[in-house]
């Protein structure tokens, strides 16, 4: 049997109220019972509305906490990121200590004395051998270097997802509040080492101060 | 302007390294008094107290940059006239312009080697 509608309850109480007098018990405990009957099934149609909704939700919920923890953000914190800045400074160092190396090699061949042709070959050659060995840090530093590419591959590819997860849309027009490290850079003009073939080239640097002509300068930029 | 060689030369630079490498440079071509700072700050203090006949300073340094030194000096009456070559990896072409705007007389674009360096220093006391 289809539930009745409240509204139309109210209306057969009133009807009975006004019109049957003689209203026996177990017409009310029978109207009672219709009308807890169709409370229940409205309550359960909202309630198995509510649960749907919260079970969504839940789910939601459930598949961000999972995208959250495959990108591990303590391990990402206290290990990877920690880790690919030792690396980058043992870099830094490696590069120092034979830059060092070869620099000491170059300056003692360039501060000796060469009127003993014997001793003096003797002297290149040791130093030669020294600068040979110190170019070997490069086989080091490119292996450290490719750790930090792949940990900044494994963090782009993390966050990627994290970011499909999260439904989140980019706004590249959305205004931007400068940093102060920004704003020192702007104001200071600093980029960085170019690429090879971004940057301009010493000629056109030299054409730049070869004149002081603003014409022949913008002339450069036409 | 001659060049004289006996002038001292200040060479700004966060980069030890590099300052080998120009002191070397400049060595090679016959400067001997050559000093050096690690930033605009050190530098402009030690041009306070001696005056040099070039300044050889990088670009990008902490806290206060070769570009921002370059603008300090030339709004010191007591230093704008030093003659100043910008020696750095900077290579966009703002830089340069800025650089030049600013009134540095050349402009080097790292890396570079010991002819480029020679051939500057010369441009400069030729004009």
């Amino acid at each position: 049997m289809a539930p009745a509608h409240p509204e139309q309850l109210a209306k057969i109480v009133d009807f009975l109220t006004r019109e049957r007098r003689d209203l026996s018990l177990d017409d009310v405990m029978v109207l009672a019972e219709r009308m807890a009957e169709t409370l229940d099934e409205t309550v359960a149609r909202v309630d198995g509305l509510l649960h749907d909704e919260f079970k969504a939700i839940v789910g939601e919920i459930a598949a961000l906490r999972r995208e959250i923890g495959a990108v591990r953000p303590g391990h990402m914190r206290f290990e990877k990121i920690p880790e690919a800045g030792r690396e980058l400074d043992a870099v830094v160092e490696a590069t120092e200590v034979a830059t060092n190396a070869i620099m000491e090699a170059s300056e003692s061949i360039m501060a000796a004395d060469a009127t003993d042709p014997d001793a003096y070959k003797a002297l290149v050659d040791d130093k030669v051998m020294v600068i040979f060995e110190a170019c070997s840090f490069q086989d080091i530093t490119g292996q450290r270097i490719r750790k930090v590419v792949r940990t900044l591959d494994w963090i782009d590819v993390r966050l990627a997802s994290l970011v499909k997860s999260l439904k989140i849309v980019e706004d590249d027009g959305e205004a931007h509040e400068e940093t102060e490290e920004e704003r020192r850079m702007r104001e200071q003009i600093l980029h960085g080492p170019q690429h090879v073939g971004e940057g301009v080239s010493q000629d056109f640097v030299d054409d730049v101060f070869s004149t002081n002509d603003q014409a022949d300068i913008d002339a450069l930029f036409r | 302007m001659a060049l004289d060689l006996s002038m001292p030369v200040l060479v700004v630079d966060d980069y030890k390294t590099m300052i080998r490498i120009i002191r070397n440079l400049l060595k090679q071509l016959g400067f001997d008094d050559v000093d050096e700072a690690s930033d605009g700050t050190e530098a402009l203090g030690k041009m306070k107290e001696r005056r040099y006949g070039l300044v050889i300073s990088d670009w990008n340094m902490e806290p206060m940059t070769g570009y921002e030194l370059l603008k300090h000096v030339r709004a010191d009456s007591g230093l704008t006239k030093t003659p100043f070559i910008m020696v750095t990896a900077e290579s966009k072409t703002e830089n340069v312009i800025a650089a030049k705007k600013a009134g540095v007389n050349n402009y080097i674009v790292k890396p570079f080697n010991a002819q480029t360096l020679k051939g500057k220093i010369e441009a400069v006391f030729s004009d």
